[in-house]
């Protein structure tokens, strides 16, 4: 109950909610692991419910791990990055605090989707434009939210929670980038090695 | 003793039972026959064409073939082929029988390293005699008749070097030419010799790397780039009923064309199309593309195109829809080093001429092609009903066929068996033709069960109203008892 509580706090009174959750340990990770496991749930469920006129992908083609991957790195990476960017900024966000508020940003998503997916059913390429309407319509509201927790956790103004917005999502592809790179520098070092080992023991 | 005697008989039975059967199976063939469907993936396919025999002139009197460029065959199925090496184009028979060779006495019509050849229906034999650079033309006696030399004309430019390599001659009398490194389309040149201008040129498209890398260079490194160029065309074929098909070089989309007496591109209209591999060997670290050399055109508009890069023959519908492939580079039989021309009988056989092994291979259509090709003759000619039959049968012998799917799917439509339609293009892939599918179907269904839907419609709105109505009245009830006194949601006020 007090999960669903949650919900529509976040959903009708963002302002209000995201404050509140900062004071008297009222900030349950719990309730964010909760949401983000039913974002991945919605997610895969979407992929497979979705009518044949807008996803030609097989069950067979769908992976849970590929979904949750798409949920749980842009929400760990979005948490980190814009703790450090407010952090530089004068933010006042704890990481805890903005972790388990950036959570609730997938509750529209998790809300539009599935009804949509079922309605995809019976609606043609014809529609689309209705389509498109729904599917910004739920992006636009899950930006505002993110713009409120942004905004109520760091206590910005408007303008300064726009730029550390911008900034935090390019902090998200910056983690990105260098966790690719590190990638690829470990990969190729360990190459090295491995092929020094294959020399060495050759020639001896 | 007895025991060792029968072994002996079983292992002596074995062995002449193994040899007594050939090692290779009839229909076994040097290459795995496969598709592409809509996933992009390669599902595999029956083979539609498989290597029948060769033809390397050994045992005829002209002697042994020496690099073999282009085949044409005549109205009566008769062969011309050209040989770069031998500078000569020698015509032969069905069965191999040579009637007859064209430029190889001294004279007027010694042809060198000849690369195309175009007979017309009254047997006059056009030659791209290359290294000449001209256009030498041949009675059906064999008598050098006359010829077409460098065309004069100040569209070609200064630096224009003419080197004929392929041609076709319209019904008019015009000769349509493909100039090496000629970049600005097919050569029309009259029939008294002059040129008449460019015909159907390819155009350079837009491109995101070329045009930021324009912006940012300096002028001296803009002069070191190498300029842009139209990609050239490599071959010309026209079909029985005077559309000319012309194959590109260089280029990843649109490689084959069919153009309007206009020059209009009426193969892929303004839309893009991926002919040939989609997978390619990699060389260097870089994927090769498709490299079309030729292409020939049969009697109900089947395209069969030949791909230098991968030696692979492709073949299309007259709509561009993949129906086999076939060939590879290779040493066996059925597969080529350097093919350089392709070209089909009435009967449907194909050949495929091999610069490199000098020879001209042969290959004959399975039942399986025979079946796709009756099938697909009436479904290019939107008689729909007809094909049904023929591509259930395909559908039968290749289950991974997804074109027989879509065509039957089309079928079903014009039936107006929606329902069923949907499943056809559901295993076709095929997103577009669901959609439109499931759109009559929805019509069809709202109208037979109206009165049902609204009963359910307006039961939803009923129960959605009452629902609302009971919340509220719950609110209502909350509100009045935090006015009383202080609650829980109070004192969380308090905090802020």
């Amino acid at each position: 109950m007090n999960m669903l509580r949650s919900i529509r706090g976040s959903l009708l009174h963002p302002l209000d909610f995201f404050y509140d959750i900062q004071f008297d340990n009222r900030a349950r990770l719990r309730n964010a692991v909760i949401i983000v496991a039913i974002a991945i749930f919605s997610k895969t469920l979407v992929s497979l419910l979705t009518g044949f006129s807008f996803n030609d992908k097989g069950a067979y083609q769908i992976s849970v791990f590929n979904e949750a991957l798409w949920i749980v790195l842009p929400w760990l990476t979005w948490s980190v990055s814009n703790w450090a960017v407010g952090a530089i900024v004068d933010g006042e966000g704890k990481f805890k605090h903005i972790l388990i508020s950036s959570a609730y940003v997938f509750i529209p998503y998790i809300l539009f989707n599935i009804p949509f997916s079922i309605i995809s059913n019976v609606l043609t390429h014809k529609e689309l434009p209705f389509i498109f309407l729904l599917d910004y319509g739920s992006t636009a509201w899950m930006l505002f939210i993110l713009l409120v927790t942004v905004k109520v956790l760091h206590d910005f103004e408007l303008g300064k929670t726009i730029w550390v917005t911008l900034l935090s999502l390019f902090g998200v592809l910056l983690i990105w980038f260098v966790c690719i790179m590190i990638f690829g520098l470990v990969n190729q070092s360990v190459q090295f090695l491995v092929d020094l080992y294959k020399e060495i023991s050759y020639r001896s | 003793m007895n025991a060792l005697r029968k072994l002996s008989f079983s292992v002596m039975l074995i062995l002449c039972l193994t040899f007594a059967v050939p090692p290779a199976a009839f229909g076994d063939s040097s290459y795995r026959g496969y598709i592409y469907n809509n996933l992009e993936d390669t599902p595999l396919s029956i083979n539609g064409y498989l290597y029948l025999d060769s033809f390397d002139g050994l045992t005829t009197s002209a002697g042994a073939l020496n690099g073999p460029e282009d085949i044409f065959v005549a109205e009566d199925d008769t062969l011309y082929i050209v040989e770069s090496g031998n500078h000569r184009v020698i015509h032969i028979d069905r069965n191999n029988q040579v009637l007859g060779v064209f430029g190889d006495a001294e004279g007027d019509g010694k042809l060198n390293g000849p690369k195309g050849v175009y007979v017309t229906a009254d047997g006059d034999v056009y030659v791209a005699d290359t290294l000449n650079r001209r256009i030498a033309v041949f009675a059906k006696d064999r008598k050098f008749k006359k010829q077409f030399g460098v065309p004069d004309s100040p569209l070609l430019g200064k630096d224009f070097v003419y080197a004929p390599s392929k041609l076709i001659v319209d019904k008019r009398g015009y000769l349509f030419v493909v100039s090496d490194g000629a970049i600005g389309g097919l050569m029309q040149i009259k029939p008294d010799g002059t040129f008449a201008g460019f015909f159907g040129a390819n155009h350079v498209g837009f491109d995101w790397t070329r045009t930021i890398v324009k912006l940012i260079a300096t002028k001296e490194q803009k002069e070191q780039m190498a300029s842009v160029r139209p990609p050239e065309f490599s071959n010309v074929y026209q079909d029985s009923s005077g559309f000319i098909y012309t194959t590109t070089l260089g280029i990843e989309m649109n490689q084959i064309k069919r153009l309007s007496a206009v020059g209009v591109d009426t193969l892929n209209g303004k839309s893009e199309n991926w002919y040939g591999d989609w997978y390619m060997p990699s060389k260097n670290d870089q994927f090769l593309i498709s490299a079309f050399v030729d292409a020939t055109v049969g009697k109900t508009g089947l395209i069969t195109a030949l791909d230098q890069t991968t030696g692979r023959l492709f073949q299309y519908d007259k709509l561009g829809n993949l129906l086999f492939i076939f060939g590879g580079i290779g040493q066996q039989d059925g597969l080529f080093k350097t093919p350089t021309s392709v070209a089909q009988t009435s009967d449907g056989m194909i050949y495929v001429a091999d610069r490199t092994r000098n020879r001209i291979d042969r290959f004959y259509t399975t039942p399986f092609a025979d079946l796709v090709h009756e099938a697909s003759a009436l479904y290019v000619d939107g008689r729909y009903n007809d094909s049904l039959g023929p591509w259930n049968e395909v559908l039968r012998m290749n289950s991974n066929y997804d074109l027989a799917y879509y065509a039957i799917g089309k079928a079903q439509f014009r039936q107006q068996k929606y329902k069923e339609a949907m499943e056809s293009f559901k295993m076709a892939h095929a997103q577009g033709a669901y959609s439109d599918a499931l759109f009559e179907y929805r019509r069809v269904y709202v109208k037979e069960h109206f009165g049902e839907l609204m009963t359910a419609l307006i039961s939803l709105f009923v129960i959605i109203r009452l629902f609302i109505a009971a919340v509220r009245r719950k609110w209502f009830a909350r509100l009045a008892s935090l006015r009383k006194g202080p609650g829980k949601e109070l004192e969380r006020n308090e905090h802020a």
